[in-house]
């Protein structure tokens, strides 16, 4: 494969590429699979280096723990997305605990989305709380109890 | 005691907080932008929501859930391809396609990443970081950072490149695709 395939499909991903470049990589794409898996894989990049910066900026605007940005950065968890993965369910039940019971109106699509928006700030609050103040073997909703207490 | 419509809205989101990695991947995979593919994004978890009455438990849900994306893309490209040079139906297809068999090895990739963040400059990551920011101009960011957009662009791209490069170099030291 050519490399300049890379250069290419970085600015189709900036949305940089003229309409010539755009042309060649749509024609690269419909005939090489190689250009595919290559495309599909900085595609993936792009989601997931935009998940993380999401969850920075939540660890920035949202947490009185919150170490300094190049701290947050520097340190930010191994396995993030397993961290993520793991508090998905606690922070969806914590969110359905809050809400209220009585009375139940029907649910609408866009109460739903809001719901996920939420969760996924919980999470990322989670996944990135736990680097500054626990240590690495205790669980990512272990931040919502109270601290043990230790026996004199 | 949860009545039967709270275990319900439950089931959804843990399998939708399960599966949001892959189906962002997926949705991003065929649309141009990032901020295309978070506006589908958003308009699938609702088409999502509103059909998880006929979803069949017993079923795959990434693949239920891959099944309304892709046709929820299809529809935005409809209306994006008045103005934009966009994917055509048969590519979308066969990206979709490809998307879907290579979710293990993209699921690795971004388990990878992490380790491979850290192994990144400080400043790079910072850029990096920075540039992927929600609300970032990277227009404003160059001038910040006192650079041309294009220069920011061409450092942008050596860093994702070296990311690249690093997950796939991890994930065949473990003996990965």
């Amino acid at each position: 494969m050519k490399s300049h395939w890379h250069e290419t499909i970085q600015q189709y991903v900036d949305g940089q590429s003229s309409a010539e470049e755009t042309v060649a990589l749509f024609n690269g794409l419909n005939e090489d699979a190689d250009l595919r898996a290559l495309y599909l894989d900085y595609m993936n990049l792009d989601m997931a280096l935009g998940a993380m910066a999401d969850a920075v900026a939540v660890e920035e605007n949202g947490s009185n723990r919150m170490t300094s940005l190049h701290g947050a950065r520097a340190g930010a968890p191994q396995n993030l997305w397993r961290w993520a993965a793991a508090a998905a369910a606690m922070a969806a039940l914590i969110l359905f605990a809050m809400l209220p019971r009585a009375p139940k109106p029907a649910r609408t699509g866009q109460d739903v989305a809001a719901v996920i928006t939420s969760s996924q700030n919980a999470i990322a609050r989670l996944a990135f709380d736990t680097t500054s103040a626990l240590p690495a073997w205790m669980s990512p909703t272990a931040s919502l109890l109270a601290p043990p207490t230790i026996p004199q | 005691m949860r009545n039967l419509n709270d275990q319900h809205q439950i089931q959804f989101l843990r399998l939708f907080a399960e599966h949001e990695p892959a189906l962002r991947t997926y949705i991003r995979s065929m649309l141009p932008s990032r901020g295309d593919a978070l506006e589908v994004m958003q308009e699938v978890a609702v088409v999502l929501w509103q059909k998880f009455a006929e979803f069949d438990g017993s079923r795959d849900f990434r693949k239920w859930a891959f099944g309304v994306a892709r046709y929820e893309v299809l529809a935005y490209l409809r209306d994006l391809a008045r103005d934009r040079h966009v994917f055509d139906e048969a590519l979308v297809h066969r990206l979709a396609d490809d998307a879907a068999a290579a979710e293990p090895r993209h699921d690795a990739q971004r388990e990878a990443l992490e380790a491979c963040l850290q192994k990144l400059k400080p400043a790079q990551r910072e850029l990096v970081l920075h540039a992927y920011a929600k609300g970032t101009r990277m227009d404003e960011l160059a001038a910040r950072r006192g650079q041309t957009a294009m220069s920011l662009y061409k450092a942008l791209h050596r860093i994702r490149q070296a990311l690249l490069e690093c997950v796939r170099r991890q994930l065949s030291a473990e003996g990965l695709p």
